[in-house]
């Protein structure tokens, strides 16, 4: 096999690696034992219920797919808007989204009640449906990240021996700004209606607000790209190579650094406007409930305020701070906490207040509560397995960085 | 930096103008009809979904099945829940039909039923993303359970709380079979959403039959026929001397959460409003 001629070329069995697979094949197992678990006996094992019946998996959904933003993100700066420099990271913010992109279809195909049915989307249409129209967005934006990606395939000693298939993945390279512009279009419509997914449910008054697609696209394109400059500085600590010119990377930072600013003030205005000046019954009665229900506030301040926004944006832009590598990742690795949860207080937010319906005024369902059970945190494990196995297979076997050959033949 | 010397200066002659304007022109044009024009590609689906003027009351077949439930007569008894649960094989646990107390703002008691409002705008059919759910000609918004890939996302949408997962596959003994009924449909399968029919196999049958729900017994949802007080009842909205629109006629009636504009076809005679 591929792997065995591999091995023999350059692959040394270090205690550092060794344990590093150790680890990565343990989440796995955990992972694989959840999903047979959950495939065998329906998602009855979970702690889902009619109440709430979307969780930690749906926020894994949402937040790696925002988390690997930065492909499009930075596909674009390089070839719409024509800043070439950012070319060398192209490869591995492709690398990022194709890895957040197929966690989230391994973690829906585990979520839904019928994973033999995953292909419905493809052939039965609804084209009222936003989870719809974000079902095609996810395959084709996931294809064109593929097409993008062949190149580097093409290029790994895999195919020392194929010229054809080099030559053919040089040629894909020629159609890099049409997929760039595509994948924009794309990207910028289901990151957003992945937020109108929430925003559009009008029986629900903590999610209707036409400001949930917008804080969904705007936070996305403001930490996709710094996990992607997250994922260099850690490969150049692993690999002991400078990769990435860092000042290329402090530039990421900053753009992050003033994304956040916008979306931290959408983000200011939403709250102020549906908490304080156009506060509606629906709405107080919501938040009321969540705070006695719920933690949902101390996670709205610390997590998503906190945590997701102030200390990066410290970080980012202040210049005493982003000129320190670990400080930057300290950064990206908080704002990327700061998206899972935002993505979590939304969705489980959302559902653990009931809806209301009746006549009378005396009849409300029971506030809902959800934490998830023990498969479901397995789940999550396996797909921090899958990110680290592919990331790590990738970066040892695929020239990522690579990029003085496709120079050459692209000019 | 330094200023360029000679600023090139811009000479907009008559015909740069006349370009402009007519690109301007035209392209805003273009922009109305692929927009909301009639070339829009959603410009048909709006006129069905959205259009205010639409007669929502008439979906576009000859009959429109709706309900009527009369709140001062409800005494709470739970009979239309199970009689459901046992015509339709429904988990006595996740009933379709509910029936709890209640008190209006003046303080009043009542009971409080709901099935599926089967609603003409449903929220629930609007996200589905394999049309594993829609509204039929006439009226009922129904499940197809081959097709539904349990993403539970119409459970999310709906207002009333109207529809259940099947988390497991369900092979306990039905409670209320056969005491209030015998399973006419048969149990859905693990993984999909299911929710209140109306009974659409017995109005089905029965039309071929020639006869009329809401009248002929064997042709009436399980929860109207079983109902003691006759709280509820059923039939074609389209038609004005069906027993729905006889009692629409004569009280007055809300629906539940109308400001949604959802258009459901159950109607309630709200408390105190009786003859």
């Amino acid at each position: 096999m591929a792997s065995i001629t591999l091995r023999k070329r350059r692959f040394e069995f270090t205690p550092g690696t060794l344990s590093w697979f150790a680890l990565i094949g343990l989440l796995l197992l955990i992972g694989l034992t959840s999903a047979v678990i959950v495939f065998k006996e329906g998602l009855v094992v979970t702690n889902l219920s009619n109440g709430v019946p979307w969780g930690l998996w749906i926020t894994i959904d949402l937040s790696s797919i925002a988390l690997g933003a930065g492909a499009f993100t930075l596909s674009a700066v390089v070839y719409i808007f024509g800043i070439k420099r950012f070319r060398s990271i192209i490869r591995l913010a492709v690398l990022v989204g194709v890895t957040g992109y197929t966690s989230a279809l391994l973690t829906l195909v585990i979520d839904i009640g019928r994973p033999d049915r995953f292909w419905h989307p493809w052939v039965y249409w609804n084209i009222h449906s936003v989870l719809w129209e974000i079902t095609w967005c996810i395959t084709l934006y996931l294809t064109i990240m593929l097409v993008e990606f062949a190149p580097v395939i093409a290029e790994s000693r895999l195919f020392k021996d194929r010229p054809g298939l080099r030559r053919f993945g040089h040629q894909l390279h020629k159609v890099a700004p049409v997929l760039a512009v595509a994948g924009l279009l794309i990207s910028l419509l289901h990151q957003s209606s992945l937020g109108a997914t929430y925003g559009i449910i009008k029986a629900r008054p903590i999610w209707f607000k036409p400001s949930m697609p917008i804080m969904f696209i705007v936070s996305a394109i403001a930490v996709g790209p710094a996990v992607t400059m997250a994922a260099a500085y850690i490969l150049e600590w692993v690999s002991g190579k400078r990769i990435i010119a860092h000042d290329l990377l402090r530039t990421i930072a900053r753009f992050s650094g003033l994304a956040l600013l916008v979306y931290a003030y959408i983000k200011f205005w939403d709250l102020l406007a549906v908490t304080y000046y156009g506060a509606t019954p629906g709405s107080e009665r919501a938040f009321r409930t969540l705070s006695l229900f719920s933690a949902y506030g101390f996670w709205f301040w610390v997590g998503e305020v906190f945590f997701g926004l102030l200390v990066p944006v410290l970080i980012f832009l202040m210049p005493r701070f982003n000129r320190r590598p670990v400080l930057l990742v300290f950064g990206a690795l908080s704002a990327a906490a700061g998206i899972l949860i935002n993505r979590w207080n939304i969705t489980v937010s959302g559902l653990i207040v009931p809806v209301s319906y009746s006549p009378g005024i005396e009849y409300v369902l029971p506030a809902q509560a959800y934490s998830p059970a023990l498969v479901e945190w397995g789940v999550a494990l396996g797909v921090v397995g899958y990110i680290f196995l592919v990331f790590t297979l990738a970066t040892r076997f695929l020239p990522i960085f690579e990029t003085s050959d496709e120079s050459k033949v692209v000019g | 930096m330094k200023r360029p010397k000679t600023k090139a200066r811009v000479k907009l002659t008559r015909r740069d103008f006349t370009k402009i304007a007519a690109t301007a022109v035209g392209s805003s044009v273009a922009a109305y009809l692929v927009t909301t024009g009639p070339l829009s590609p959603f410009s048909n689906l709006k006129r069905q979904q959205i259009s205010p003027d639409e007669d929502t009351h008439t979906p576009t077949g000859v009959h429109h099945w709706g309900m009527a439930i009369d709140l001062n007569k409800c005494i709470g008894c739970e009979y239309c829940l199970r009689a459901c649960s046992a015509v339709n094989d429904v988990a006595p646990d996740k009933p379709w039909n509910i029936v709890v107390e209640d008190r209006t703002a003046n303080g009043q008691r009542f009971y409080f039923s709901r099935p599926c409002l089967h609603c003409q705008h449903a929220p629930c059919v609007e996200v589905c993303p394999v049309k594993a759910t829609y509204v039929r000609e006439d009226g009922l918004v129904i499940m197809d359970y081959d097709r539904c890939i349990g993403c539970r996302y119409c459970e999310v949408a709906c207002p009333f709380d109207a529809r259940k997962f099947n988390w497991e596959p369900r092979a306990e003994e039905n409670e209320f079979v056969p005491t209030w009924g015998v399973p006419e449909v048969e149990r859905r399968p693990r993984g999909v959403v299911e929710k209140c029919t109306f009974c659409v196999h017995r109005i089905d049958a029965a039309l071929e039959r020639g006869q009329t729900p809401g009248e002929a017994r064997e042709a009436t949802p399980a929860c109207v026929n079983v109902c003691p007080v006759g709280a509820r009842t059923f039939g074609d909205l389209n038609d004005p001397n069906s027993p729905v629109s006889e009692v629409l006629a004569r009280y007055p009636t809300i629906r539940l959460r109308d400001e949604l504009g959802t258009e459901g076809s159950v109607y309630y005679i709200p408390v105190g409003e009786e003859a």
